[in-house]
């Protein structure tokens, strides 16, 4: 056995040992907050057994082991449905970058440390109302004030801030250059005066997003994590530290199987949905388009193992598969028809077709629209031009609104 | 099984692109379709000289003892060439048959013969709609084929043609030579597939294999020729994208290059995706040959080749506008092709039914 394949067992044994604690039956109607205090003994108990920071320096606290190690244990740990939703951002993108670009190594240490064991929480507050995909847009100000810095503005979208103690933040530092370079990166402390979370209820029922307002809040120079104008660059790096993350061929919402499943019980003008060709037209598209998915990642896996980059291919994951979720959800809701109406807000998208359809679209539009990946696609992968951009060069106190 | 090509797949991948780049002629392929019953001799030529025929073939039969990722590898670079000639997919079909089949001086001789390309082979399951008949029509008794194979690929000039037949004890597979039929050629749209009913009065033929075995190993020979014919559409489509990125890198209107549009763009970057995925299916099918997991990966890559490659001829043509649409410009080569690959080794409504067979509750 590879130690890929021995961690990968180990890993697999934890899980299934901590499962009926933690996952997703142990979570079963619990209020959110229980849910969180659960999901912060379950990061506890990760870090202790040495499942916690597993592809980052054992002098950050991490296991010091490789990237396939952690999407091994992070595919693993997906089938379990432990409550693990509320470090995914946290320990994915801010805490690596304060590892990176913190100026106070000691401090981050500490935040680092505090993070992996679930007791703190980051979050990312990039997006905003005149801006999500189009991030150097964004109106969020930060000017001099002493000799530090007083930022003003408002942020959207962001997941988690409500239990949030800190966060990193993209500010406009310089108004009257061109747009990407005004920019400049910090660490925000949430529960700081002047910093207001307001929860957003989305059309699924649940709460995970917010709008956050920041009035005269002061920072302090040490909480700038970038050049003054050369935070741009910084948010970019954040946004591809993980490019090739666990991913799943279902787009997050019921496996095949489950619709197979379905299409055996249900009958469409009294005959079995299963023998209709529709249906098998429906099953059959999904499971070549998710089995071309899976084996693609496999691909990147063993080119990864192979000390090899994998190609851009990784990227279609997100896109083909959300979209495809979104339909097959639909019809699958056409096969129910009106013979079980009854909905559960707080079912798993993995598991309820009502659910994962109401919770598709925002698949399709957070961490890049389809749109927005399309045009990546197009413009990094295959080289065609870039959309035609009016602000391009104008200094952005001059961009018409 | 590994997903990657290791070096010597990689330079077949290379050499065979390169040959085919520097041998391909637009004018010669849009010749071809003018005519029927004409095959591309250049092409096949090109095959036995490459020894693309013998790759797949065992070392004790004068072949090279690779197997279907190498197969796809050139299946591939004939896609992207649009090239003539159907033998290459059906010549390992027949090779598998004779592989399963007891070893006898005729299943050596053809086996050798087909490695080296000197002889050609077709494969003759379907019969009217069916792409794989459970009771096949044409029976075997005696010795002797009688009854009609329909629309079979190559079947105008292939030498020996592998039959689905019924014999008293049930399906059978047989071997017979077709020297002595003179089938016309079929005028199709894609007249280089030399596609052709075969109508056998009486004629010899070796059995292969029969027993309850037969549909299986029918089924895995298809499966088998779907790998390779999912390679060839990859292939298509993937030089039909680059066709269609390179125009809309030069063609302007509205004063910008026509890429720079979101509806162009966002089109040419939904093939990549269909590209990939069959890509990265039709990999996954060759790796999984000889595994229980075949049918299924051969299916995925099947439904996902087809789907790419009729989606990048439709597109691509849609991207060039007028000009694409011109006897000249030869777009139509793919679309021809396009199509006759999606209804050679049975069609997507075929593979989707058998597909979802399997996934619920297997194959009988």
């Amino acid at each position: 056995m590879s130690d890929l394949e021995a961690f990968r067992t180990r890993g697999h044994a934890w899980l299934e040992s901590v499962a009926p604690t933690f996952g997703r039956d142990a979570r079963t109607g619990l209020s959110v907050e229980d849910d969180l205090a659960l999901g912060r003994r379950y990061q506890a108990a990760k870090f202790d057994a040495g499942f916690a920071g597993i592809n980052w320096p054992t002098e950050w606290g991490g296991q010091g082991l490789g990237h396939l190690e952690k999407i091994a244990f992070d595919a693993a740990e997906m089938n379990f449905g432990m409550p693990n939703g509320y470090f995914g951002i946290s320990l994915g993108m801010p805490i690596p970058v304060l590892m990176r670009f913190g100026s106070d190594k000691a401090w981050a240490k500490e935040r680092v440390l505090a993070a992996l064991k679930g007791e703190e929480i980051w979050c990312q507050l990039f997006s905003e109302p005149s801006g999500g995909s189009d991030l150097a847009a964004l109106r969020t100000r930060a000017e001099p004030d002493g000799n530090g810095w007083k930022m003003t503005g408002q942020k959207l979208w962001t997941s988690w801030a409500q239990y949030s103690d800190y966060g990193v933040i993209v500010a406009r530092t310089d108004p009257t250059v061109p747009k990407h370079k005004g920019l400049t990166y910090f660490w925000v402390d949430m529960k700081a005066p002047g910093v207001d979370v307001r929860p957003i209820k989305l059309a699924g029922g649940d709460s995970h997003v917010n709008e956050v307002f920041f009035d005269d809040v002061k920072l302090t120079d040490d909480q700038r994590m970038s050049p003054v104008g050369e935070g741009f660059g910084v948010a970019l790096t954040t946004l591809m530290i993980e490019r090739y993350v666990a991913t799943d061929s279902a787009g997050f919402g019921p496996p095949i199987e489950l619709f197979v499943d379905l299409a055996r019980e249900a009958e469409i003008n009294e005959r079995p949905a299963i023998e209709d060709g529709r249906i098998r037209s429906a099953i059959a598209r999904n499971y070549a388009m998710r089995a071309g998915l899976e084996a693609i990642t496999r691909r990147a896996m063993m080119m990864m193992e192979a000390g090899m980059q994998p190609g851009p291919e990784g990227s279609l994951n997100k896109l083909v598969a959300v979209r495809s979720r979104q339909k097959l959800s639909e019809l699958a809701m056409d096969l129910v028809g009106t013979s079980d109406l009854a909905f559960d807000p707080h079912a798993s998208t993995k598991s309820d077709w009502a659910t994962s359809w109401l919770n598709a679209p925002t698949g399709r539009i957070a961490g890049g629209s389809d749109e927005t990946l399309l045009n990546t696609i197009a413009e990094k992968i295959l080289g065609l031009p870039q959309d035609h951009r009016p602000d391009k060069g104008i200094p952005f106190n001059q961009i018409p609104a | 099984m590994s997903l990657l090509y290791d070096e010597g797949q990689q330079a077949i991948a290379t050499e065979s692109r390169r040959v085919l780049d520097a041998r391909s002629d637009k004018a010669r392929l849009l010749g071809l379709i003018e005519q029927t019953g004409v095959i591309d001799t250049a092409w096949w030529d090109t095959a036995r000289e490459q020894g693309w025929t013998a790759l797949a073939a065992p070392e004790e039969h004068g072949g090279l003892g690779l197997g279907l990722v190498e197969l796809g590898l050139v299946a591939q670079a004939a896609g992207a060439a649009t090239a003539g000639a159907p033998f290459l997919t059906a010549g390992y079909g027949v090779t598998r048959a004779l592989l399963a089949a007891e070893s006898s001086d005729t299943t050596a001789h053809w086996l050798a013969a087909l490695a080296s390309g000197e002889a050609t082979g077709a494969v003759a399951f379907a019969e009217q709609q069916a792409p794989l008949p459970q009771r096949p029509l044409v029976r075997f008794a005696g010795g002797k084929l009688n009854g009609t194979k329909h629309g079979v690929v190559g079947g105008a000039k292939a030498d020996i043609a592998l039959v689905l037949a019924l014999s008293d004890e049930g399906p059978c597979l047989v071997l017979a030579e077709l020297a002595a039929m003179t089938p016309p050629a079929i005028a199709s749209y894609d007249p280089a597939r030399c596609s052709a009913d075969l109508t056998f009065a009486d004629t010899p033929a070796t059995l292969l294999l029969n027993g309850p075995g037969v549909g299986a190993a029918a089924l895995d020979i298809m499966a088998a020729m779907a790998v390779v014919t999912a390679h060839e559409q990859v292939g298509g489509a993937e030089a039909l994208m680059g066709i269609a990125r390179d125009y809309a890198l030069t063609r302007k209107a509205f004063g910008q290059p026509i890429g720079a549009f979101q509806s162009i763009k966002h089109r040419i970057a939904e093939l990549y995706g269909l590209i990939e995925i069959a890509r990265a299916n039709a990999i996954d099918a060759a790796s999984k040959d000889g595994t229980p997991a075949f049918f299924r990966a051969a299916a995925a890559a099947r439904l996902s080749a087809t789907e790419a490659y009729d989606t990048a001829a439709r597109d691509c043509v849609q991207i060039h506008g007028g000009i694409g649409v011109t006897w000249e410009t030869g777009l139509h080569l793919h679309m021809r092709r396009a199509r006759s690959l999606a209804v050679e080794q049975g069609n997507m409504l075929w593979w989707e039914d058998r597909l979802v067979t399997d996934l619920d509750g297997g194959l009988e």
